[in-house]
């Protein structure tokens, strides 16, 4: 593990910040409702997606070291662990503490965050558990089309997530069966992979 | 990733609705943090410091706050009626170092807003999260009560990450404290602030009347 990244990992967000982050973005929906608090999230990871440099690699197998050590852009908020080629699991949800800050300071999670949630599942794709998933999966689709391995583009698509409190979105039943297959995992492993872990997802080049 | 992400979105909100826009939702931000934390009441000065030091109180959510029980300010009677407190870490201080080793650089937006909030506010930011920070502080202090009086705060002086202070003069003379000291405090501690009871009689005010 490079200096830095070592650096970064020792560094916790405050809980000042995250928690404001979130109030932040409800003002925004009581103001421009589910939709206009959707763009904002999208547009709020897609810009942090375009303040972080490309990236190069000459191999697959470079790419996996540098995704596995947190040094590529898409590891860079969240710890992986990556059971087969293309297959990458979340250990944890970055946004873990900061909602645990919120619900420890707050109270519950507002419920525009599944409201919001449910409107991107229907409109976008339906895949994500609350907002924190919107921004979190707009980030890496945003991300990784800045990455390329071979000089190909690396493509990224979301299988399964579970939120911190315990809720599952696995994606369409009709997806699955590919999504596996580029996975190279089983329902049964995915299955198995949930259970204590985030976040599974796929990451390849066409 | 919350906190990177929203302030790669300053430069955004900031060209979009320009520094004072962002101006505006920060201060909404804090003011909503305030109110979402809900009002507290201590019997006296001893047991809202005692709940300050175990994390008890909303102030909490800043982080390492120390009550300098040795600076009590008192009113014209001699009484006790506030304390200065101070921040060891400033809480926008891990989101700076995460961009700094992230991204890169924080974006230019930051010290925009900054400006814009000390010469159109208050001259008293650093950074631009001083505005929903300070505005956060002054909130919460309305919805705390110690023996049955509601708070106010004075932000007193504050230090950015580059080293640049703020230190708020007028604020250090109503409350009795000489600016050098609260100066020095600042080589420990990233932020300083007062407390006390509103509408009490203090002695600089006495001074100046």
């Amino acid at each position: 593990m490079s200096k830095e990244t070592q650096i970064t990992r020792l560094i916790e967000d405050n809980p000042f910040v995250d928690v404001a982050a979130y109030l932040f973005l409800e003002d925004i929906a009581d103001k421009q409702g589910p939709a206009g608090m959707n763009n904002y999230l999208v547009s709020l990871a897609n810009s942090l997606a375009r303040s972080m440099p490309e990236e190069e690699y000459k191999t697959w197998e470079e790419f996996r070291s540098a995704l596995a050590s947190n040094r590529s852009i898409l590891t860079t908020f969240e710890d992986v662990v990556l059971p087969t080629e293309n297959c990458i699991v979340t250990t944890k949800c970055p946004f873990g503490r900061g909602w645990t800050e919120y619900t420890k300071r707050i109270g519950n999670f507002a419920k525009v965050h599944t409201d919001v949630a449910e409107y991107y599942n229907t409109t976008v794709k339906p895949s994500v558990v609350d907002t924190q998933c919107i921004i979190h999966q707009t980030f890496r689709s945003a991300a990784a089309e800045r990455i390329k391995v071979g000089g190909k583009r690396v493509k990224y698509a979301q299988v399964a997530a579970v939120s911190e409190y315990g809720v599952r979105k696995i994606v369409p039943e009709e997806w699955l069966p590919i999504l596996l297959n580029t996975a190279k995992i089983s329902r049964t492993e995915l299955n198995m992979i949930l259970r204590n872990n985030s976040c599974v997802w796929v990451l390849y080049t066409e | 990733m919350l906190d990177i992400a929203l302030v790669s979105l300053i430069q955004d909100m900031s060209e979009k609705a320009g520094v004072e826009g962002t101006i505006q939702y920060w201060l909404r931000v804090g003011e909503n943090l305030a109110r979402r934390m809900g009002k507290e009441a201590y019997m006296g000065w001893p047991s809202f410091n005692v709940a300050l030091r175990e994390g008890r109180t909303a102030f909490s959510i800043e982080g390492d706050v120390s009550a300098l029980t040795d600076l009590a300010i008192t009113d014209v009677d001699g009484d006790v009626v506030g304390y200065i407190y101070a921040l060891k870490r400033c809480v926008f201080q891990p989101t700076i170092l995460r961009i700094r080793y992230s991204v890169g650089e924080l974006p230019k937006a930051d010290r925009q807003v900054a400006e814009e909030y000390n010469n159109t506010v208050r001259n008293s930011a650093v950074c631009n999260f001083c505005v929903i920070h300070q505005k956060f502080r002054e909130e919460v202090a309305k919805n705390i009560t110690v023996a049955d009086q509601v708070l106010e705060c004075y932000q007193l002086a504050n230090r950015g990450f580059l080293g640049d202070t703020k230190t708020d003069e007028a604020a250090l003379k109503k409350i009795g404290v000489n600016p050098e000291y609260v100066r020095s405090l600042l080589r420990n501690y990233a932020c300083v602030y007062a407390m006390l009871m509103k509408g009490a009689r203090l002695k600089g005010e006495e001074g100046s009347r």
